[in-house]
């Protein structure tokens, strides 16, 4: 009983995990976006190429950070899991 | 919890968590001497040396190539703080340039086969806590105790808790964005090991290229802006 309560927890946590991380999708999406947009800014205005890299950089990072928050989650429930010491 | 091992499967898939060296009591609570400080601890020998090298026998006009790349640095760092953060945070450059010589120097320890300290919540977390630091300190100068008070009921009273939640949300993420994107090197190279066993040629390099070169430089890079712009938007002065 002890080892299918474990079996089920852990498994579920596995699923979460992977459900965790399905965040992936919104800085890939942001990320594109941030992408496209200073290629085109750079096409309308290549003299400011520099500025529009460097804010483009720090919107990539910000946008990255859901993502990261999921990939913690997902660590989290893989590696340093909280829910079996409750059994 | 420093842990020694942080998964090893059956399979053969392992990830550690940093080494604890060794660990004393002091004053009932407990320190422990990870990896982490070692290896950060190399890094700042190698910071001294090269600033040690890099430094002697300054001329007013530059002679040695060695000063060319000194002043090309110093200049790299100047231009940032001045375009980011404006003139008058001119004494913050000394700290930005050794915030980010040290995290990059941080990131690409994996290079050498050692464990990253940036790959280390704690370490990410000491960074941050610094940066926290500066914010309030900034915003308690600019603004003094009215300012200071003020900007927590900013736009209306009632937005108190948000803007309190937002200030420390801020710290959180920049631990987080450095030690993920730190940590995601080391699981996806322990993986990519693993699944290609005795074929593990070539492939490594390529995720290494990314995660242990281009990402260092670049999540160094962008510790470093991201707390200058938290830190200068933290100025409430009259303007």
């Amino acid at each position: 009983m002890e080892i299918l309560a474990k079996g089920i927890v852990l498994g579920l946590s596995a699923l979460g995990a992977g459900t965790a991380m399905i965040a992936g999708l919104g800085p890939g999406i942001g990320e594109g976006y941030c992408g496209g947009k200073a290629v085109e800014a750079i096409g309308r205005q290549p003299e400011a190429s520099g500025a529009i890299t460097r804010t483009m950089i720090i919107g990539d990072a910000l946008a990255e950070t859901t993502g990261l928050y999921a990939l913690v989650i997902a660590l989290l429930l893989l590696y340093a899991n909280p829910l079996i010491g409750k059994l | 919890m420093p842990t020694a091992l942080m998964f090893a499967s059956e399979s053969g898939i392992t990830v550690n968590g940093p080494l604890v060296v060794a660990s004393f009591d002091l004053f009932g609570i407990t320190f422990n001497l990870t990896e982490s400080i070692i290896v950060q601890w190399i890094v700042m020998l190698i910071l001294l040396i090269v600033v040690l090298v890099i430094s002697r026998n300054l001329k007013v006009v530059p002679e040695t190539k060695r000063q060319a790349a000194a002043e090309m640095i110093v200049e790299f760092f100047r231009s940032t703080v001045d375009g980011t953060m404006g003139a008058k945070y001119g004494r913050h450059i000394p700290y930005f340039a050794a915030l980010f010589c040290f995290i990059m120097l941080n990131n690409l320890m994996g290079l050498l086969g050692l464990r990253n300290p940036t790959a280390d919540v704690s370490v990410t977390g000491a960074f941050a806590i610094i940066t926290f630091c500066m914010v309030q300190y900034n915003k308690a100068k600019t603004g003094k105790f009215k300012g200071f008070m003020k900007s927590f009921v900013e736009p209306m009273p009632f937005m108190l808790p948000f803007n309190i939640i937002g200030e420390f949300a801020n710290p959180l993420a920049l631990t987080l964005r450095l030690f993920g994107n730190m940590i995601a090197g080391t699981v996806i190279g322990a993986l990519i090991y693993f699944a290609l066993g005795h074929f593990a040629v070539g492939i490594p390099a390529v995720t290494s290229l990314y995660f242990d070169i281009f990402s260092a430089v670049m999540q160094a890079y962008i510790f470093m802006m991201l707390s200058m712009s938290y830190i200068s938007s933290a100025d409430c002065g009259d303007e």
